[in-house]
């Protein structure tokens, strides 16, 4: 079987200010990134509202809409920002996860990898922050519970920063296990150990500021990956930020190309082991531009490699 | 947050301002753009602290070793 790329040139009307981290070229990167790479490629389709309304509240979908200025920005909070294209942009992202999720879930391809901006993680139910809009990997996991029938979706979060909003989108879902690992303290702040969601189904895994490759396995191999597998995922979700590369301006981890070589292993490892290797990953944060090309090229290869 | 230059601080400052940071940090009222330029001064006011820290620690082993050989030695020799 392929894998599948989900991407859309209305991602590019999400535009950001001049000088923001979380710009436009930052999928130019990551097609950079998967040139020539043997992918079935395919347009994102826009998104249901229905699928959303899964996990957003319909005034919040409203309050963005309309808050979607005619030119330049709107401002969402210190640093999230609304442009003209934002809203279609953000419901191709919403589209990208439900079709990639379908896609892999009735067995047309193994797994799939989402291109898309704007990210989705930080987005709270209903609050707009850290660049994000809407929870998209949350909104897929939905979807897969709802829509599929599916009884036990696992989301793995490896963005740099805490998935705060994926974590409250699914902070009372116990069909769903959520694992995070990100570097603390940084922003947004959350992410503490004993933040556990509703039903002991969160798994919060916080690395020390300058820490590197090793300590990430180490703490996958003793607090995410044992829970993954006791969970026995019907599908796994991936949440796939490659700011904690060593040279992402963001943050001050030192993960490589090869570190999210090796977590994309060992998660297709358990995928292969519970669910015939089911695993939609969608693009989250990673700043710099050149390490973000390298990263996905290193991960979505893997997906790749694996799904054949 | 001071202007004062992190190398110019007393201990005392510089752990009132990594207080402050790390503060801002955990409660997450800092945008996601200045999180890690406030980490990073985070981390030089840590390292400011300890070296603070590891100068004080040294004059009191030169302290402790100065002592060591007042009453080690001097006695010895007056006899």
């Amino acid at each position: 079987m392929a894998t599948a790329l989900y991407t859309h040139p209305d991602f590019d009307g999400h535009q950001t200010p001049p000088g923001h981290p979380e710009q436009v070229a930052r999928l130019a990167a990551v097609a950079r990134g998967l040139a020539g790479m043997d992918l079935l490629r395919l347009e994102a389709p826009l998104g249901a509202e229905a699928d959303v309304l899964r996990c957003h509240p319909a005034r919040y979908l409203e309050r963005i809409r309309r808050a979607v200025p005619v030119a330049g920005w709107a401002q969402m909070d210190g640093d999230t920002y609304l442009a003209p294209g934002s809203y279609q942009a953000a419901m191709r992202g919403v589209g990208a996860v439900s079709a990639a999720v379908d896609l892999v879930l009735t067995g047309g391809v193994a797994n799939a990898f989402v291109a898309s901006r704007p990210p989705g993680h930080h987005a709270e139910r209903e609050t707009a922050m850290g660049f994000c809009l809407l929870g998209n990997v949350a909104i897929g996991a939905k979807r897969a519970l709802d829509h599929h029938g599916l009884g036990r979706v696992a989301v793995v979060d490896f963005d740099v920063h805490h998935g705060n909003g994926t974590q409250d989108l699914l902070w009372d879902e116990a069909r769903c296990l959520f694992a995070s690992s990100h570097q603390m303290p940084l922003y947004p702040g959350s992410g503490a150990v004993d933040e556990c969601g509703a039903h002991g189904q969160i798994v919060n895994v916080p690395l020390r500021g300058g820490s590197g490759g090793a300590e990430m396995r180490d703490a996958y191999e003793a607090r995410v990956f044992p829970r993954l597998a006791e969970f026995a995922p019907e599908l796994i979700l991936v949440s796939a930020g490659f700011d904690a590369h060593r040279d992402d301006p963001l943050a001050g981890l030192k993960w490589d190309e090869k570190d999210f070589a090796w977590l994309t292993t060992r998660i297709c490892d358990l995928a292969d082991q519970f669910c015939a290797g089911r695993v939609v990953s969608v693009l989250e944060g990673g700043y710099d531009l050149d390490a973000l090309a390298a990263s996905v090229a290193a991960h979505v290869g893997i997906l790749k490699e694996r799904g054949q | 947050m001071t202007e004062k230059p992190v190398a110019d601080m007393s201990f005392e400052e510089a752990m009132a301002a990594l207080e402050q940071v790390v503060g801002a940090l955990e409660r997450g009222d800092v945008a996601l753009e200045q999180s890690i330029a406030l980490y990073e001064r985070g981390a030089a006011l840590k390292a400011h602290c300890a070296g603070k820290l590891k100068d004080a620690e040294e004059k009191v082993e030169l302290i402790r070793a100065a002592e060591g050989r007042a009453v080690g030695t001097v006695p010895a020799e007056g006899l």
